[in-house]
């Protein structure tokens, strides 16, 4: 076979293998939809336990690697613009430069990195563990939906989590960005607090809330699909690196989305 | 069940502090305050053009609150309610004076009010005033480039006519020290004619006096003599 056709070949064989994918993954959200109709078999306080316990593990346990990067990005965006800003006459545009970078883009981003390298790797390797153990093969034995008793739960806490946690990082970096401040030049709280809040708008609360919406629910969504594709354990790693490379990238792509169709 | 207890206290606080925190802002962007010490005021205006949702109400450079809310009033004719929300605190009177102007060169508007010179009675909740001035920076700024314009021009003006005037002063001088040569070639070549018509006079003179001494002494034999 010459090596033009070897390049169709390959060619060929990623946008079929890519079609695949979406195809499965849409099956995977019709299947999810379907398990709904069993919702009123399932007792609320079964699923209530994971909610607590996917909520603490990935906010609660996330929240000090949050606060850490949240102080830091924000400290980092204030020294910039204290070095650059005076230079073209704006360093009165601060607040507008926290809320345009932080709030709009690096706090939800950011956010959903920390999550899906903690917790959706997480979750891809506890359902892929979980699968090779037969435990939810013995879970469907017992008449449990699978589905709606794992991935319900668990893009609850995710909304849960990413919600707050976005809230908590973009006011820490406030928070820190505010502290840095005051070591170059002295802005009272309440001129800092005034010029934040009215380089806020209704649509950066309104994209917050969209975004943490989103990503709670496509996170989990994406990691629990790779969660239920290997074949034996040693498929795993592979299925969790996809889930994390493929989830990360997906966000991206979203992000721009969402901040082409609210600020452009 | 204690430790669920626990987990779930942590959650619930995870959950309620972003909470509040995402609500407190939310209030403080609508223009809310906590403790409850703002006053809702009224201004009337003509147009939309600079004030808008979050425009700072200031006194003497101080900002006391923002406008909230832009109300439509349709009668009598089309005009607007711009619902100030202020610090209580601060004493503001009935016939204050707000004036809508531009803050800055961007052109971000504020209302500065002013208290009267007579203070009479205090403005209370949802009471109404009028904005008395409106300043665009458009205007002003057009209006600049016209003075600019005509500073121009007639700058321009005045250095064409001071160009014209040398020339002409030049041609007036040069002609002045043309007529002053004339006038000294004019006497240099009259200077012996006078001196002559001067002898000449001097003649006369003597002539007369002679005709005058012969008329005293025989005045008829003066006056017949050429009738014979």
């Amino acid at each position: 076979m010459s090596r033009e056709n070897n390049i169709a070949v390959y060619t060929g064989r990623k946008v079929i293998g890519f079609w695949k994918g979406i195809k499965n993954f849409v099956d995977f959200i019709i299947s999810i939809i379907h398990s709904f109709q069993s919702f009123k078999y399932l007792r609320f306080r079964s699923i209530y336990d994971i909610i607590i316990n996917q909520t603490r593990f990935t906010g609660i346990h996330a929240l000090p690697f949050v606060v850490f990067i949240a102080l830091l990005i924000g400290g980092t965006v204030i020294i910039q613009s204290m070095t650059q800003f005076p230079k073209f006459g704006i360093e009165g545009f601060i607040g507008n430069l926290l809320v345009i970078i932080i709030v709009r883009e690096i706090g939800p981003l950011a956010t959903a990195m920390i999550v899906i390298s903690r917790s959706g790797s997480a979750i891809t390797a506890e359902i892929a563990t979980q699968k090779q153990n037969r435990e939810l093969l013995s879970l469907e034995t017992m008449g449990i939906d699978t589905k709606l008793y794992i991935v319900f739960p668990r893009i609850i806490a995710s909304i849960i989590s990413i919600f707050s946690l976005m809230i908590i990082f973009d006011s820490v970096a406030f928070f820190g960005g505010y502290l840095i401040s005051q070591l170059t030049v002295y802005i009272p709280v309440d001129v800092f607090i005034r010029t934040l809040l009215d380089a806020f708008s209704i649509e950066d609360f309104i994209a917050t809330i969209l975004k943490s919406l989103i990503y709670g629910i496509l996170i989990p969504l994406l990691c629990c699909y790779y969660g239920f594709m290997p074949g034996s354990r040693f498929e795993i790693p592979i299925y969790v690196s996809r889930a994390v490379i493929r989830t990360l990238s997906i966000i991206f792509v979203i992000n721009a989305l969402l901040s082409a169709l609210f600020y452009l | 069940m204690a430790k669920l207890e626990k987990n779930e206290l942590r959650v619930g606080l995870f959950i309620l502090i972003p909470m509040v925190i995402l609500l407190f802002f939310i209030m403080l962007k609508l223009g809310y305050s906590i403790a409850g010490s703002t006053i809702d005021i009224y201004l009337k205006i003509d147009s939309l053009t600079s004030v808008k949702k979050g425009t700072p109400v200031k006194i003497k450079g101080y900002t006391i609150g923002r406008v909230v809310e832009l109300i439509p009033v349709y009668r009598p004719a089309l005009h607007f309610l711009a619902t100030m929300r202020i610090q209580k605190e601060i004493e503001l009177y009935e016939d204050c004076s707000a004036i809508i102007q531009n803050q800055n060169v961007i052109g971000d508007p504020s209302i500065e009010l002013k208290n009267p010179e007579k203070k009479g009675l205090l403005l209370s909740d949802h009471d109404v005033i009028e904005g008395i001035e409106y300043v665009n920076l458009e205007a002003i700024l057009q209006d600049v480039h016209v003075l600019l314009t005509t500073l121009s021009k007639t700058v321009n003006i005045f250095k064409q006519i001071s160009l014209d005037s040398r020339y002409h002063l030049r041609t007036l001088v040069s002609n002045l020290s043309s007529s002053v040569s004339n006038i000294n070639r004019i006497l240099a070549d009259s200077q012996k004619d006078i001196i002559a018509v001067m002898s000449a006079f001097r003649q006369t003179a003597q002539t007369m006096n002679e005709i005058s001494k012969e008329l005293k002494k025989h005045p008829l034999k003066f006056l017949f003599k050429g009738k014979k």
